[in-house]
């Protein structure tokens, strides 16, 4: 008896944050964009899609943009032709949350290229997801399968702000360029490394 | 002198460096080596101000963080990131990689991070040569997160003054002693690492250590175990297990490496392991379907196994009385029949899915290392083989408890048997079944139902198939008087059954609990016996005369012992086996013969008789120098059912015969004398 209430504990605690596959379907999810535009994920099938969680006010995601390194990354999405989506998962009141004309007035300040910038504040496409930090990268080929997941570059642990980031090994323009000319994704899954993501405790 | 308050703010990204000039008197020295950052501060501890070339000397950072406010470890768990020291030392002056203090663990929902809170000191230590110019400044460059919601970077520049002179401790020396102390050091007893379907179970021996309350694991590396789902932990009286979650991600992991947290009410220390981990478990390269036809072919065989067959017999003879026709009738008894075996199958499914989610480490034949469920069993037997002998029918009696009310005693009674023989089946194994429930317990549940479905469907077959063509049995006498013998004549394996049980029990329970369960038994008889005698047709004096049946019953139930007891004697001197004797056989290079064996385990003690203990295998043994290892699973073994899980098997029989080199060849279940000498002719 003692058991099965261990194990219906189990199948309650596992909803609490979800996992997502390499090489499965990347799940859908459906968030309003900083225009109030409503985003599905879905609705990109046929491009590959890179997806950022991100908090402005995380010294990681400060760096990453300050360096342009982002921007960059971004930079050579758009080339490719895939799309980037920008999610914020910060719960209200919480840092990184931004209202829709903050989010936008912050792109144009880091000069920066998302297709989308997506505002996710109850966090639930964040814990689908299992966005844990940010940044976390997450990179999705034209048939919608997850491909990469992780950090944004091999700069993370200890002692990143002393780190060259242009300098670092950016795993997802790598994911991109795989995808590209038809190879295996030679990194497929890294640690993501920086702040936590700000959800709702 | 304390020379500033700095913060490093990443808004606006002006670095505010703050040397620290240590102070030139060394009294002085440590209370001026601080830095107070806006959440947290740092303070340079040096175990002395001065050394001769040559020496070693302990550096200590200390972090004191506000209430509310943390730090990092070597690992930061699922976000932040642990200190960075960056030295910049004179060409033949190094230094160590930071020692880290145990970390604990700080929740951030949903997710957990492990780091220090109050205060923590990392440890580096500066080794100079004989070469080495003192005086000498150390200079480092520290960067560090402090978090509570928010993380803020913080950096500090330090120059650290050390004179020419003798080693002379410092006041700080016993903080840094004593925080050398929280340094995870190295384990010392034995341990080991299994990785299961979703969980690595840890387990070993602590050495010198008192009682202690509770154990934790924390990772080093990334990827190998799931920080934020609880561990379950198990201390025995010198050996502890611990069961972890394993990280879904899918990176595979060759080291098991982290650090043990032990806890002794307030006071924890810690130690550290870093055990190589299997490239991969072995599994079986069977597909599904080949699984669900085994699954179905054992499910076949069962009807014939000595515990189902009496029962499935005599209900299969009624169809011989009906006539041999096919009728509606039996068509619809043989339907509800299968239903009831396929129920009872899904729910035994549904029941050992959700104990394996909880942990229990479980296979067939499970239920029998409980004595409770082996007593049961034994007065179920019993009565049915009395039930066999004596005149009442088999089926009323039992469908009549349910059936009264609903006067449908056919159909009610022909579920239930399907039910029964389910249950009389459940210390059987037939072949092939080992392996497909051995395979869909390590699965996912949705192919371990279909499993058992395909189970419930050929156990049921024969049955359902006499049902609908009950003109396949024309071959059979007419009816009469030798039914009634045949069914007597059926109580005899059901007493052996019985018997059998009985010997299981035996090596769980000691002497005397054992004649408990065999009174039990015969007051149940005799109970059976006065409801069978009393033929009265007044319903009063029936009531009356199942008072003392009842009364009987409760006591013969009350008789069953509960738990395992000493044994009166120790079992056979065989090797016993344990991972250390395997693995040391091992590397000796010795060829090993590996017998997984249960007392409950029909197969595998016929497979013992007919070919493991005879004489010639016995001798070919000894010839060709094979270790013989008995793992005994009758009794309920982590240690056992892990190893069983390592070769993909939940369940009996196993063997395992090691050559001197490379991975063992896993022998079929089903052992003759004949097979077993060929193996073990041809092992080099």
């Amino acid at each position: 008896m003692k058991s099965f209430l261990i194990s219906i504990l189990f199948i309650f605690t596992n909803a609490c944050i979800a996992f997502v596959e390499i090489d499965s379907a990347a799940p859908n999810f459906e968030l309003l964009d900083t225009y109030g535009n409503e985003i599905s994920l879905e609705s990109f099938k046929g491009k590959k899609v890179v997806l950022e969680w991100t908090n402005h006010g995380c010294p990681f995601v400060a760096k990453h943009y300050k360096t342009k390194n982002m921007q960059s990354t971004q930079q050579l999405a758009e080339n490719e032709d895939a799309v980037w989506l920008s999610i914020i998962s910060s719960a209200p009141g919480t840092q990184g949350y931004v209202t829709k004309e903050e989010a936008n007035k912050l792109t144009v300040t880091r000069e920066a290229s998302p297709s989308h910038v997506l505002l996710d504040p109850t966090g639930k496409a964040g814990k689908l997801y299992s966005a844990k930090t940010t940044p976390h990268m997450y990179v999705i080929d034209e048939k919608g399968i997850l491909k990469y997941q992780g950090a944004i570059d091999d700069a993370g642990g200890r002692g990143f702000m002393f780190k060259d980031l242009l300098k670092a090994k950016n795993y997802v323009k790598n994911a991109i360029n795989e995808l590209n000319s038809g190879q295996k994704i030679s990194d497929p899954i890294t640690k993501p490394y920086g702040c936590s993501v700000k959800y709702a405790g | 002198m304390l020379k500033k308050l700095r913060t490093v703010k990443y808004k606006n990204s002006i670095k505010l460096f703050l040397l620290i000039c240590a102070s030139l008197i060394s009294t002085q020295a440590l209370t001026d080596n601080i830095v107070d950052a806006s959440d947290s501060r740092i303070e340079i501890l040096t175990e002395s101000t001065s050394i001769t070339p040559g020496d070693e000397l302990l550096i200590g950072f200390k972090f004191t963080l506000y209430p509310g406010w943390h730090t990092y470890w070597e690992n930061p768990g699922d976000a932040g990131e642990g200190a960075s020291i960056k030295w910049n030392l004179p060409n033949d002056v190094s230094a160590s990689e930071i020692l880290w203090p145990g970390p604990q663990r700080i929740p951030v929902e949903p997710l957990m991070t492990f780091g220090y809170e109050d205060e923590v000191v990392l440890l580096t230590k500066i080794y100079t040569s004989e070469a080495t110019i003192v005086p000498l400044n150390l200079n480092a460059l520290v960067s560090w997160y402090t978090c509570k919601e928010i993380c803020i970077p913080q950096e500090a520049e330090v120059s650290i003054p050390i004179k020419l002179g003798n080693k002379t401790p410092s006041v700080s020396k016993a903080i840094l002693d004593q925080t050398l102390k929280e340094v995870p050091i190295q384990f010392e007893g034995t341990y080991r690492v299994q990785r299961l379907e979703d969980s690595y179970i840890l387990q070993g021996q602590l050495e010198n250590q008192d009682q202690y309350d509770s154990i934790y694991f924390f990772p080093k590396d990334y990827g190998l175990t799931d920080y934020t789902k609880d561990q379950f932990y198990e201390i025995n009286k010198d050996s502890f297990s611990l069961q972890i979650k394993a990280a879904e991600i899918g990176i595979e992991n060759r080291t098991f490496e982290g650090v043990i947290a032990i806890n002794k009410g307030e006071a924890v220390s810690f130690i550290e392991i870093n055990y190589p981990l299997k490239a991969k478990p072995i599994s079986q390269e069977f597909n599904i379907f080949t699984l669900i036809f085994f699954a179905f072919l054992g499910g076949l065989i069962l009807n014939i196994m000595p515990c189902v067959f009496p029962i499935l017999s005599i209900k299969i003879l009624r169809f011989v009385e009906q006539s041999g026709d096919s009728t509606y009738k039996t068509m619809q008894q043989g339907l509800l029949f299968s239903l009831g075996v396929i129920v009872s199958f899904l729910a035994i499914a549904a029941l050992l899915v959700s104990l394996k989610s909880g942990g229990e480490s479980i296979g067939w034949g499970y239920q029998l290392q409980s004595p409770i469920v082996v007593s049961l069993l034994v007065y179920l037997f019993v009565v049915l083989g009395y039930i066999f002998m004596s005149n009442m029918v088999l089926g009323t009696s039992l469908a009549r408890l349910s059936s009264i009310s609903l006067g449908k005693g056919d159909s009610i009674e022909s579920f239930l048997t399907g039910v029964l023989a389910v249950i009389v089946a459940s210390p059987c194994t037939a072949p092939f079944m080992g392996s497909a429930i051995g395979f869909a317990l390590l699965q996912p549940s949705f192919y371990s139902v279909l499993i058992f479905l395909g189970l419930g469907i050929g156990f049921s077959l024969p049955y359902l198939v006499l049902s609908a063509k009950p003109s396949l049995l024309s071959f059979l006498p007419k009816p009469g008087q030798w039914m009634e013998t045949f069914k007597q004549f059926m109580a005899f394996p059901m007493w052996a059954s019985a018997l059998w049980l009985l010997w299981v029990l035996s090596s769980q329970v000691n002497n005397q609990e054992v004649i408990q369960v065999l009174l039990g038994s015969l007051l149940i008889i005799i109970g059976l016996w006065l409801v069978e005698k009393n033929n009265s047709k007044t319903n009063w004096i029936r009531w009356i005369v199942r008072l003392p049946f009842i009364l009987l019953l409760i006591f013969s139930l009350w008789l069953i012992p509960t738990s395992y007891s000493d044994l009166d004697e120790s079992k056979q001197n065989q090797l016993a086996y344990s991972p250390q004797l395997l693995e040391d056989l091992r590397e000796e290079n010795a060829l090993v013969f590996l017998n997984f064996t249960a007392d409950w385990c029909i197969t595998c003690k016929v497979n013992e008789s007919v070919a493991l203990k005879t004489s010639k295998v016995r001798k070919l043994l000894t010839d060709k120098d094979i270790t013989y290892i008995e793992a005994d699973w009758t009794r309920k073994d982590p240690v056992i059912s892990s190893a069983l899980e390592e070769y993909g098997r939940t369940g009996l029989p196993l063997y395992l015969l090691f050559p001197s080199k490379g991975d063992p060849l896993i022998l079929p279940e089903i052992l003759t004398e004949d097979i077993l000498l060929s193996y073990l002719n041809e092992v080099q």
